[in-house]
């Protein structure tokens, strides 16, 4: 099992390895902007690319970033939309931001999906399980900015009982905080929600089905009892790592749900760096989001075999 | 006391009682008056002098100022934007967004105020044009260019120049930075001197010596030490020395005008090739070795960059002039050329910027600068506080960077606010910078133009801003009273365009259509397999009838209400925005001669109007029977020229004419403005052979190519403009006569196009000697903006400084005239914007003022406080009704 973890570890960073040197020479090897004709600014501009490196050859550049993050961690400086200031510094300072929404998100719609995934497979075939179907469903299907637009109307312009836009300042965990918070976590947790209410009414009424349920009920058991004990626990085994998975689609969600409420993270921070183009700064942002991809797989991966002790990962035979 | 005294007392008082009441009438908006003293005491209120002791031109008398209470949060402007600052270092910001912070937290050292009764300007209405105050500065700059010139040599001041080089700045011994300490003449060299520093790097330091304020010998010390290899094209488009005005020097290489020598970079990514080098293409296969690349890389430098000789040149042409790189003539040799330009070290004592005591320094320049554009160039600063300065600093590859003025710990302000919270991307907080000069002194005040009263400049005590991306949600907030103003989008102007706090703000672009001409291109795509020229025909759109028609087909104003109504109607190629005389604030657009080349393009008849300004405001560019008499002259052309046919003799065109339309991007705009285009054409080509034989189709979506898809004639029109320097009319003439910026370069030659001009050829200040010159408008647009242009065997220039206005005039207008003519460019809109203002407060000036828009936050003032305003939308059901 250790040895499994180890080498998927190991391989996860050979993976990263490669996919930061492509990455790494692909940006750099997109052509410069152009710079305008006639603009005296233009020899300058010429000046500070030649100060980054930019004339050396690629697999140089390559190794320099290399040195400097594992030695330093240094990411290089932004070179387009906060000039001269630490890529990593920037970073961390937008991260909480985008941590604490998403945190936020999977917190209310892990239980409430769970809650509703539940309630209709014990009401299966019911017309309240044909509902839940239903909004499920149509909440999959609609995008999450699609939501951000329909709450921000309704519960700030027409009832005016949430703020448009996420407060400024870093006091996270206040409740006038939280309040600016709720549209966008809103706007991520539906359908998350509905993810969640879907997948558990699909394992919950296998499992309900099961012989083993039958067995349980026969020898005594309630059917709360045996839902609780027995069906629970085995259909968790396919929704905890969807819980992982989730994060992962919160995380790019984000993006726009970010800009909509001016929420201060790394999602928009992502999007400005392309547009930027900020090529320290985008360069970054993709080994960011190429880990949490590589490190979720891996611990979607590991956690069946802690869920499920019946699932060996690794093993040969 | 008598009783006499006593009743003549009683009458006095109530008289003034009478006066009083009369005084107290109610505004004719309706809206609540605002008071002074909203949120500031009334014992706040100082006595002052009027026009401040440093003017010297009015009338000393006491005046009662309405004062502002600084400790006071209850003003507070509400504002959004897409984009925060990130980056305010004054040395090296590169964006207008990140220049957001410079007018609150930063002075000039003169600044630009309305003209009122205590700024007063001879001749002008008040709140008309404006007048140029001291600011971090005490007194107007004194010229001392003689002196200079004695006594530095080493700043180089030509034996001729008696003035506009060299000013002595006394400076405001009242500024200081908003810890307190003194801003004083060692923080100005100090700054200064980090700005051009060599190791620096800093992007802002090219303002300070390659435009018109141009500091002595700045750029030597900004390069000092340094070898720059400048690329002849940043754009791939354009080159700034021709190929064929190198000269070979002694030694076989080739140099520019300049004496630079011309090196080809082998691992340059010139803009020509889209950021590629010549290094990729040989890479990739594409150079051959033999009498090519085997040639340029045996006499590469270790840079990779080549010496420009003869045999060089023949090895790259052998190449660039191969079918493989598309036949390049050896002109297009100049974009793969970069020049190298080595500076010496250079002694940062032989820059033109001293200081004479602590609170005086004299300014000297490269290039003489005087009146406005001196006061101009002086209204923004450089400066930056030395310990954070410092601080911040960073090695990195032997540059220098520093993180100063990314956040509020590395700002310091010596403007009227200070930075008091930001938040990178999210949000940012000014509030009042009490140690601010501006909030006790005698100049930032005015005099209300509705009231007669004079207050004080700042009524805002606190500007927050936040980051908001979208413009629905910008929407919403405006309703609900949480931004002061709204920008309207194309949905907005039904409902707002009419509503008492709609403002509208001219802008200086001009819109025009621009019509392909380029035969050799539309004979291409006709001749391709996929092309019926049974069915359809382009080259009729090269005939000038054609244009001409298509030029009256169309109501500019309506046009311009229908699909972009913040904007109006555009009649000429300069818009109506530029001041040619930043003095007087005259613009090009009001002068005879622009009026006149409109009524010569538009063909109305002068004389049947009681003025010329009469026989201008009749044009509207609509005139469908004239349009219907040139299709219907376009049809017998086109026939004659064998373009299209009519086989069954209907009168009627066999063809269709299909003029694409050349588009980054398939939108809501180009489809208005294209169904409205096709719309109008039907109706006026109804009864002509042309009847439903013209459209216009959108092209695909071409990204940031539509223009030069547009240039080479592989697309037909589009609405394009272009945005020049409000102040500098002028300048746009090299727009239309400079093939690096001409639309139509492939098919009007500028240096063809004959004009004949009766100028004064005398010069300023001189009897004027009029004489008729005959060049083409390329020579008269260069001559125009300062080049020395030979006419007749005789050297004459036209420049800034140098021909007296009227002149300049005159030949701006002459090749406006001669352009518009040519029928390529066929003026549509006058670029505008609008916005909303929110009921919270109000501008002083309602009219929009060429120089200073509506005043901006100093001349903001409030109706109601924050507290107030709360409730007063609240008590809206929190939606308010514009």
């Amino acid at each position: 099992m250790w040895k499994y973890v180890t080498q998927r570890i190991l391989f996860m960073f050979v993976t990263l390895l490669v996919i930061t040197g492509m990455c790494f020479i692909l940006i750099r090897m997109l052509p410069l902007q152009p710079l305008p004709a006639e603009d005296p600014h233009a020899a300058i501009v010429e000046l500070q690319r030649e100060a980054a490196g930019y004339n050396k050859p690629y697999l140089v550049q390559f190794g320099i970033f290399l040195k400097n993050v594992f030695t330093k961690f240094d990411w290089g400086v932004s070179d387009k939309l906060y000039i001269g200031r630490s890529v990593g510094a920037i970073f961390f300072e937008k991260l909480p931001a985008t941590m604490i929404v998403n945190l936020y998100s999977i917190l209310i719609s892990i239980p409430i999906g769970i809650a509703f995934g539940v309630f209709a497979a014990l009401k299966k075939n019911t017309w309240i399980d044909h509902f839940l179907s239903t909004v499920t469903m149509i909440a999959i299907s609609v995008p999450s900015f699609v939501y951000a637009f329909i709450i921000q109307y309704v519960f700030y312009y027409k009832l005016s009982i949430l703020p448009a836009l996420m407060n400024s300042g870093t006091d996270y965990f206040s409740w006038e905080m939280f309040k600016s918070m709720l549209p966008a976590i809103m706007s991520l947790s539906f359908g998350v929600i509905a993810g969640f209410t879907r997948t558990t009414r699909a394992e919950l009424t296998e499992v309900l089905t099961s012989e083993f349920m039958l067995l349980a009920r026969t020898k005594g058991l309630t059917r709360a009892q045996a839902t609780v004990r027995h069906a629970f626990k085995n259909c968790m085994v396919v929704v905890v790592p969807s819980i992982f998975g989730n994060f992962i689609g919160i995380m790019s969600g984000s993006l726009i749900i970010e800009k909509i409420f001016s929420v201060p993270g790394v999602g928009m921070l992502y999007l400005n760096s392309i547009n930027a183009p900020d090529y320290p700064m985008f360069t970054m942002l993709t080994v960011f989001y190429t880990t949490i991809g590589l490190a979720a797989s891996i611990v979607v991966d590991i956690s069946y075999s802690f869920i499920d002790p019946r699932i060996r990962v690794g093993s040969k035979k | 006391m008598t009783k006499l005294t006593k009743r003549a007392l009683s009458v006095l008082l109530a008289s003034m009682m009478v006066v009083s009441l009369v005084g107290c009438k109610k505004n004719d908006d309706g809206k609540p008056t605002p008071t002074p003293t909203q949120g500031a005491s009334q014992s706040n209120e100082q006595s002052g002098t009027q026009g401040g002791d440093t003017q010297g031109d009015t009338p000393v008398q006491e005046l009662k100022i309405n004062e502002w209470d600084l400790n006071s949060k209850q003003y507070v402007y509400k504002d959004s934007v897409s984009t925060l600052p990130a980056y305010w270092n004054p040395h090296d910001y590169e964006t207008n967004d990140d220049a957001y912070l410079a007018d609150f937290i930063s002075s000039g050292l003169y600044n630009i105020v309305f003209n009122d009764e205590l700024h007063a300007v001879e001749g002008k209405e008040n709140y008309s044009g404006y007048k140029i105050i001291p600011e971090m500065a005490a007194s107007d700059p004194v010229d001392v260019t003689e002196a200079v010139k004695a006594a530095h040599p080493e700043f180089g001041i030509p034996e001729s120049a008696t003035k506009g080089y060299a000013y002595e700045i006394e400076l405001n011994k009242d500024a200081c930075w908003a810890d307190g300490t003194k801003i004083n003449a060692d923080t100005y060299i100090y700054s200064m001197q980090q700005l051009l520093d060599p190791k620096m790097i800093n992007y802002r330091a090219t303002d300070y010596f390659s435009g018109a304020l141009c500091i002595a010998n700045a750029e030597n010390y900004y390069y000092g030490g340094r070898t720059v290899k400048a690329a002849n094209s940043t754009d791939g488009d354009s080159m700034k020395y021709a190929f064929d005005a190198l000269v070979k020097g002694d030694d076989g290489v080739y140099r520019n005008a300049d004496g630079e020598i011309a090196l080809f970079g082998l691992a340059e990514g010139y803009a020509r090739m889209k950021g590629d080098s010549l290094a990729d293409y040989y890479g990739a296969g594409y150079i051959p070795d033999e009498g090519c690349w085997s040639v340029l890389s045996a006499a590469a430098d270790e840079d990779n960059f080549v010496p420009v000789t003869d045999e060089t040149i023949a090895a790259l042409f052998s190449f660039t002039n191969s079918d493989d790189w598309g036949n390049e003539p050896k002109e297009y040799l100049g974009y793969y050329i970069s020049f190298n330009k080595t500076y010496d070290e250079y002694a940062w004592e032989n820059v033109g910027l001293f200081k004479n005591d602590d609170y005086k320094i004299t300014l000297v320049l490269g290039k003489s600068l005087a009146g406005f554009n001196l006061y101009y160039h002086l209204t923004s600063n450089w400066l930056v506080y030395e310990p954070y300065y410092e601080a911040c600093k960073s090695e990195t590859n032997g540059s220098i960077t520093t993180t100063y003025n990314t956040s509020v710990e590395t700002t310091m302000s010596y403007g009227p606010y200070s930075l008091v919270s930001y938040q990178t991307d999210k949000a940012l907080r000014l509030e009042r910078n009490p140690k601010w000069y501006g909030y006790t002194d005698k100049q930032h005040i005015y005099m209300d133009p509705e009231d007669g009263e004079v207050y004080r400049m700042y009524q805002t005590d606190v500007i927050d801003c936040q980051v908001v991306a979208e413009t629905a949600t910008n929407k919403m907030m405006f309703l609900k009273g949480e931004l002061m103003t709204y920008g309207l989008q194309a949905d907005d102007y039904v409902s707002y365009r009419g509503s008492d706090y709609a403002y509208t703000s001219p802008k200086e672009t001009l819109f025009f259509f621009i019509f392909n001409g380029n035969k050799e291109a539309i004979n291409e795509r006709e001749a391709a397999a996929d092309f019926d020229t049974s069915k359809y025909d382009l080259q009729t759109m090269t005939l000038e009838n054609f244009r001409r028609a298509i030029a009256v087909t169309y109501d500019k104003e309506l046009f311009a209400s229908t699909i972009s109504p913040a904007r109006s109607g555009g009649y000429g190629l300069i818009g109506n925005t530029y001041i040619y005389d930043p003095e007087t604030g005259a613009r090009y657009r009001d002068t005879e001669q622009a009026k006149k080349v409109l009524c010569e393009f538009y063909s109305v008849d002068v004389s049947k109007y009681a003025s010329l300004d009469e026989a201008v405001d009749s044009i509207t560019g609509y005139d469908p029977v004239k349009a219907k008499e040139l299709f219907t002259q376009t049809f017998k052309d086109a026939i004659d020229a064998g373009f299209i046919t009519d086989t069954d003799n209907d009168g009627k065109s066999d063809q269709e004419i299909r003029i694409e339309y050349s588009a980054s991007a398939v939108n809501d705009f180009i489809t208005k403005t294209l169904d409205y285009l096709n719309e109008k054409l039907a109706d006026v080509t109804t009864g002509t052979p042309f009847e439903g034989k013209i459209s216009f189709v959108c092209s695909a979506p071409y990204g940031t190519e539509w223009s030069n898809k547009l240039k080479a004639g592989l697309s037909d029109t589009a609405l394009a403009g272009w945005t020049g320097s409000k102040l500098d009319p002028f300048g746009l003439s090299r727009l239309y006569t400079d093939p690096a910026y001409q639309y139509d370069a492939k098919w009007f030659d500028a240096s063809t196009a004959m004009l004949t001009l009766n100028v004064n050829v005398a010069g300023i200040d001189k009897p004027a000697s009029n004489k008729e010159l005959t060049a083409s408008i390329k020579v008269w647009s260069d001559a125009l903006n300062g080049a020395t242009v030979e006419i007749d065997g005789t050297e004459y220039c036209f420049g800034e400084g140098i021909a007296d206005i009227e002149t300049r005039l005159s030949i701006l207008a002459g090749i406006e005239g001669v352009v518009l003519q040519t029928y390529n460019y066929i003026p549509m809109l006058q670029d505008g914007s609008m916005f909303l203002l929110t009921q919270q407060a109000f501008y002083v000036v309602e009219d929009y003022n060429a120089i200073l828009g509506r005043g901006g936050i100093p001349y903001m003032k409030y109706n109601y406080t924050e507290d107030e305003w709360k409730a007063f939308v609240q008590s809206n059901n929190g939606e308010l009704k514009y």
